[in-house]
């Protein structure tokens, strides 16, 4: 049906300009940090159009020569190996939970929604007493333990949510066949939940590289991450804002392709059901 | 398989499950029940970073929370950054869903640059809306001066510095509010509203009638989820404010940390902590009531 009336039409207009406010609200902060990180350092503090040709690769240069690319390195290292690690165990676990009949899965559900919402500030205070004084504070495998706090419960949660959606005739007919659980999961069900572990590991890693509370406390120099480093070009007295925002450019190109990825399942991580 | 040996089948594959879960069950009770026990623990002691502690339990804690007035000035900042902030992630997010789903048709780059902003971590965010609200940096303040209005210093106000916290939460999160809306969207079949059409039903009371009933529970989950997130409000408030003008944007999660590594009272910022857990707890029971039923 193609409605013409002038009244769709005004609404049709009155739509599209609605969209495009919500565009330019959307997209002025990234244009913004872009044109600040091209921008000449003394023509920072002018309006663009007085200055349009202020243009420079010094702020790129001054953080390619900083500490920060290590800093981008330790997100790095973290956000893998905790979310391989949680990979790892919290795969089978989401297959148990969604394929067998133990009691009590509610329970489950709510300890790992529970451990998602937890604010986390309870974990990390026990945490940081408990690094002080085994001289975890400033390590890899503090950080990356810590960080399992994070990643695992939605690794779980996510894997579940998968795995409930391969049909339970699927793995019932290879175990017939004479398959072992095991070989049922790595041969059957795995394969046929791959996007979704695909997602949950995205998701464990885009939730660590995003983390500043947990480095911002158990971190100091040596394993500092991308998101607290950034907090080094803010000093008392200035702010050196070309840093910035290359600094925060480099801080979401990584993970802009993985985003882009996972945006589908991001919906089937929080619910299968809410798919529609 | 024969009736005899299936009970038995059953219960060594429910060993096998039980064996595939028990790993993550000793992983979550190390990283996560062992911290929160922690928590726990010292919110009733009287740990102290500087003053000593005597490792003596009680609920004082607990009752100085009671009267305590900085803990009610955190609770009503963070009920208005959660309330404002979820408002206008779900409404945008909802708008931009039914436009990108109704207006445009399949424009996939418009998604991608919606989506945009979901992809920046929270510092990035906290970081570029704070140059933003940097009257002497911002391109918004220096094109109102074109025409002589000079807009005021949102950061330096009360309610503006709740406000500027508000709109950097909400550009980085009405992307998730979107999605959820949108894949929800896309899973009415769209016989419904033909039906509804040929029942004489205008396009505006079949959206409200057939369309609209059918994305509550997404509406519903999309709210839990982002008002549960907005409890945890860290990086904004550490980057764009301090906590400040005076004590106006220090949300409870930030007061916890305040008390905690400034104050270095442990014990105090620990019960702060439990106190928001129990809130957790409440909420997250109920999500997974509501998961359960709407998976089953």
């Amino acid at each position: 049906m193609i409605d013409n009336t002038s009244s769709f039409r005004v609404k049709k207009a009155f739509g599209v300009t609605m969209m495009l406010v919500l565009l330019f609200f959307a997209a002025l902060p990234t244009v913004w940090v872009l044109i600040m990180s091209f921008r000449e350092q003394a023509a920072i503090f002018e309006p663009i159009w007085e200055s349009p040709l202020a243009v420079t690769l010094d702020n790129y240069r001054g953080i390619a020569r900083s500490d920060f690319p290590k800093a981008l390195l330790n997100s790095f290292i973290c956000a893998g190996s905790s979310t391989l690690l949680a990979m790892i165990v919290g795969v089978p676990a989401g297959f148990a939970l969604a394929k067998s009949r133990l009691s009590g899965k509610f329970y489950a559900s709510w300890l790992l929604l529970l451990l998602r919402m937890a604010p986390p500030v309870g974990f990390v205070i026990p945490l940081f007493l408990l690094y002080v004084n085994a001289g975890l504070i400033d390590t890899y495998f503090g950080l990356i333990v810590a960080y399992m706090t994070l990643t695992l419960p939605l690794i779980v949660w996510s894997m579940w949510n998968s795995f409930a959606q391969v049909p339970d005739e699927l793995i019932e007919a290879a175990i017939m066949d004479g398959a072992t659980l095991g070989k049922a999961f790595m041969q059957v069900a795995l394969p046929a939940a791959r996007p979704g572990a695909v997602a949950a590991a995205i998701l464990g890693f885009l939730i660590v590289w995003n983390d500043f509370f947990y480095a911002l406390i158990i971190t100091r120099s040596s394993t500092v991450t991308a998101p607290v480093a950034v907090m080094n070009f803010i000093s008392y007295d200035s702010v050196d804002w070309g840093s910035i925002a290359v600094a925060s450019i480099a801080l979401t190109l990584p993970i802009l392709p993985l985003m882009v990825i996972a945006n589908r399942y991001i919906v089937q991580s929080l619910s299968g059901a809410v798919k529609g | 398989m024969t009736s005899k040996s299936q009970p038995r089948a059953t219960a060594e594959l429910e060993r096998g499950y039980r064996n595939m879960l028990l790993p993550a069950v000793f992983a979550v009770g190390i990283f996560a029940i062992v911290p929160l026990a922690g928590m726990l623990a010292l919110s009733f002691s009287d740990y102290h970073l500087i003053r000593g502690t005597n490792w003596d339990f009680g609920f004082k804690n607990f009752v100085r929370l009671a009267s305590d007035k900085r803990l009610m000035g955190s609770v009503y900042a963070m009920s208005v950054l959660s309330f404002f902030g979820v408002l206008t992630q779900v409404l945008i997010g909802a708008a931009i869903a039914v436009g990108l789903s109704k207006i445009v048709g399949k424009w996939r780059l418009g998604r991608v640059l919606f989506l945009l902003p979901y992809a920046v971590p929270h510092v990035a965010v906290a970081l570029i809306w704070l140059s933003l609200f940097t009257p002497t940096l911002s391109p918004v303040n220096a094109f109102f001066d074109l025409f002589g209005i000079t807009v005021p210093s949102f950061l330096t106000t009360q309610n503006g510095a709740l406000l500027a916290i508000v709109m950097a939460d909400t550009w980085t999160n009405f992307p998730f509010t979107m999605l959820i809306i949108l894949a929800a969207l896309q899973g009415i079949s769209p016989d419904l509203e033909e039906a509804a059409a040929l029942d004489g039903a205008t396009r505006v009371q079949s959206f409200f009638y057939v369309t609209l009933p059918l994305l509550i529970p997404a509406f519903l989950m999309v709210t839990l989820f982002r008002f549960i997130d907005s409890l945890k409000h860290f990086p904004m408030i550490f980057v764009m404010t301090k906590g400040g003008p005076g004590r106006s944007t220090q949300a409870t999660n930030y007061y916890a940390y305040i008390q905690t590594f400034q104050n270095s009272n442990v014990a105090y910022g620990a019960a702060i902590a439990v106190t928001l857990f129990i809130v957790a707890a409440f909420i997250s029971f109920y999500v997974a009531r509501l998961n359960q039923r709407i998976t089953s």
